[in-house]
């Protein structure tokens, strides 16, 4: 099948009417999630994950997938108008966004956020398609000790996931492969560490870990705390941005969504990233620098650009690889392999469908973000007003209800609310949980790779270094493991600053 | 004041549960490189979680030279009402199959409202009631997962 009759199958299945709905029930969650904060996509796609048991893979991915972009698209309204983030990526456009609302320029700073986003957000598609397919082309090639080696460039990627000490995340990195190797052992037949409990004899599902440690454990830590919101009174007009504005911004958003894209590919790059890098270099090239910070329209265009492009650059490494380089990923990892697909590189080949699907579906959840974040900006401003004591009971059942339905188990509504306990004490000794979800998804596959690698060797562990493909593999894990330490080689001054 | 950082303390308890790791899959077999036995991974993940945990421990140790020391984690925070929240949804696990999803449902969004984050009681009964009547509609009745029925058959 061609470049273009794959893009045109893509769209048959995206435009499908069932299809269709989750994309926009995925894009209008997504938005929500944005909007509030302190619950993020990592934590929505976490909840919903049970609900998408009995729907379609393709039809799941497409909601999941559309939660994920539809969070970034959302994170803005929050930074514009009330001056905090709804999530991490749009931290940055607080700076510019909030003053400009403070100027009476809500409008245009929501404007230009929405249409960059769009715009950033198809180039990304548009990408996608063309640099999925060749990539897993090569990945074709792989056999057990490349893919073992794979999964190490993976666990690796963790050490950019986490902000904290490299010892913790790997550390959280160990401890999520062992939780991840707990249960029946696939080669032998025999259990692990199940203490006798038959419902541990498939090992922790990653629903209850995820739902605990975003879900619950968010929730703990916001209940202990008065969170108080107050929204910047203003009226929001004129959301279509000036000839002036796009002639400020254009540049701003063409350069975020490269940067976005080519970040959101690499391993912990990321939204947050993108969108930090994408100010930092719009400030260095614009002619507008010195207004940084007060209200200058790319100072908005810019991140809003680069952390919507870098959700389509983030998918490349899952779909052709198998590989998530963020915490989102690896959840829709899990979820692809709870659906029973494989992502890696016979995803194209077997489930054209759901590849080109999804592709196809988040240039449609593009447009339908553009018509849900203009005219609905209002419905959005509403949505933040809901106080947090109403919130997080409702979040709270969710994740009961989400454990629960998994195998309608209660056994995992207690997995889910240890889990929970265990993310809260993380948080407070200041554990990050993505390198540990990371490892939990892939450590069963790692596990499986090193054996079967080892078994076809006869024990020599040689063979992840005299086949090329594996060896370079290594060699950019090592240099992944290494490029973190050499700033800190670098740094003068105290060594351990509290 | 404690004597040990919160570094120090963490590393201490991840190096004994390493410890514990690599102790439990030793039990199960470590095998041979031609044939790894069932312990062999989670074997390496124990000893990963101690090697990681030691390295933490000497950087804790050597910043607590400088000045760093133990900081409260619950200082200044309602610490109470997340262990509230914890008691609730252990409380809803284990009561979920007798009283059923409606039941208590009802009582634990009531609970949530009236008592971590004190409401009026219109809202209480409201919110309660219908955030359990409609989790009910959608996933019972739209998405069909087997929510557990209580003593009077819903």
């Amino acid at each position: 099948m061609d470049f273009f009759q794959s893009v045109l199958m893509g769209f048959q299945v995206a435009l499908s009417p069932g299809n269709l709905f989750f994309c926009f029930v995925g894009v209008l969650i997504g938005t929500l999630v944005g909007v509030l904060p302190g619950l993020g996509p990592v934590a929505a796609i976490s909840l919903l994950l049970p609900t998408t048991f009995h729907i379609t893979p393709v039809s799941a991915v497409i909601m999941l997938a559309g939660i994920y972009y539809g969070a970034m698209y959302g994170g803005s309204t929050t930074s514009i108008l009330v001056n905090i983030p709804g999530e991490a990526a749009s931290v940055i456009t607080c700076l510019d966004g909030y003053q400009m609302a403070r100027q009476g320029r809500a409008g245009p700073a929501l404007g230009i956020a929405a249409f960059g986003s769009f715009i950033a957000g198809t180039l990304a598609v548009v990408g996608l398609m063309l640099v999925a397919p060749p990539l897993a082309e090569m990945a074709l090639k792989f056999g057990p000790p490349e893919y073992f080696s794979l999964m190490i460039v993976g666990l690796t990627i963790l050490t950019f996931l986490a902000s904290g000490p490299m010892w913790k995340a790997l550390l959280m990195a160990c401890f999520g492969l062992f939780l991840g190797c707990m249960g029946m052992d696939s080669i032998m037949g025999t259990t692990r560490f199940t203490f006798d409990i038959v419902e541990l004899s498939d090992g922790f599902g990653l629903v209850p870990v995820v739902m605990g440690l975003f879900g619950v454990s968010e929730v703990l830590l916001n209940v202990e705390q008065n969170l108080e919101r107050s929204i910047f009174e203003t009226k929001i007009k004129n959301l279509l941005p000036t000839g002036k504005d796009w002639r400020d911004s254009i540049g701003a958003i063409l350069r975020g969504s490269v940067i976005g894209f080519f970040l959101g590919i690499l391993p912990g790059g990321g939204a947050t990233i993108s969108a930090f890098t994408a100010y930092a270099v719009e400030k260095k090239v614009s002619r507008n620098s010195k207004n940084f910070g007060s209200g200058a329209i790319e100072g908005v265009a810019a991140p809003e650009s680069a952390n919507n492009a870098a959700t389509g650059g983030a998918f490349i490494p899952l779909l052709t690889l198998g590989i998530p380089t963020t915490a989102t990923m690896a959840i829709l990892l899990g979820a692809l392999l709870i659906y029973g697909t494989q992502p890696g590189p016979m995803l194209i080949k077997e489930h054209p469908d759901l590849f080109w699907g999804v592709v196809a579906s988040m240039y449609i959840g593009n447009a339908m973000l553009l018509v849900l974040n203009l005219p609905l900006i209002g419905l959005w401003v509403k949505v933040l007003q809901v106080p947090y004591p109403i919130l997080f009971p409702l979040i709270l059942l969710f994740c009961l209800i989400g454990a629960y339905s998994l195998n309608n188990n209660i056994a995992q509504i207690l997995f889910m609310v240890i889990f929970g306990i265990l993310g809260y004490v993380f948080k407070k000794f200041q554990y990050e949980a993505p390198p540990l979800v990371l490892a939990l998804v892939l450590g069963p596959m790692l596990e499986k790779a090193l054996r079967r690698s080892l078994l076809y060797s006869g024990g020599d562990p040689a063979v992840f270094l005299t086949r090329p493909i594996s060896a370079v593999l290594l060699l950019i894990a090592f240099c992944l493991l290494i490029f973190p330490l050499i700033p800190r080689l670098k740094k003068k001054g105290p060594a351990f600053a509290e | 004041m404690p004597r040990f950082n919160n570094d120090q303390v963490s590393a201490i308890i991840w190096f004994a549960s390493g410890g514990f790791i690599a102790w439990g899959s030793a039990g199960y077999g470590l095998g041979s490189l031609a044939s790894p036995g069932s312990g062999f991974i989670t074997f390496l993940a124990g000893l990963g979680i101690c090697f990681f945990s030691f390295i933490g421990l000497v950087e804790a140790t050597l910043r607590q030279r400088k000045g760093g020391r133990w900081k409260p984690v619950m200082k200044g925070l309602d610490w109470g009402k997340a262990f509230l929240v914890m008691g609730a949804l252990t409380a809803y696990a284990l009561l979920l199959s007798r009283l059923g999803f409606i039941i208590c449902t009802t009582l634990f969004v009531g609970f949530m409202l009236r008592v971590v984050k004190p409401q009026g009681w219109p809202v209480v009964i409201a919110g309660g009631v219908l955030a359990a009547l409609g989790t009910y509609g959608i996933f019972e009745l739209w998405l069909q997962a087997q929510l557990p029925r209580g003593p009077l058959g819903f």
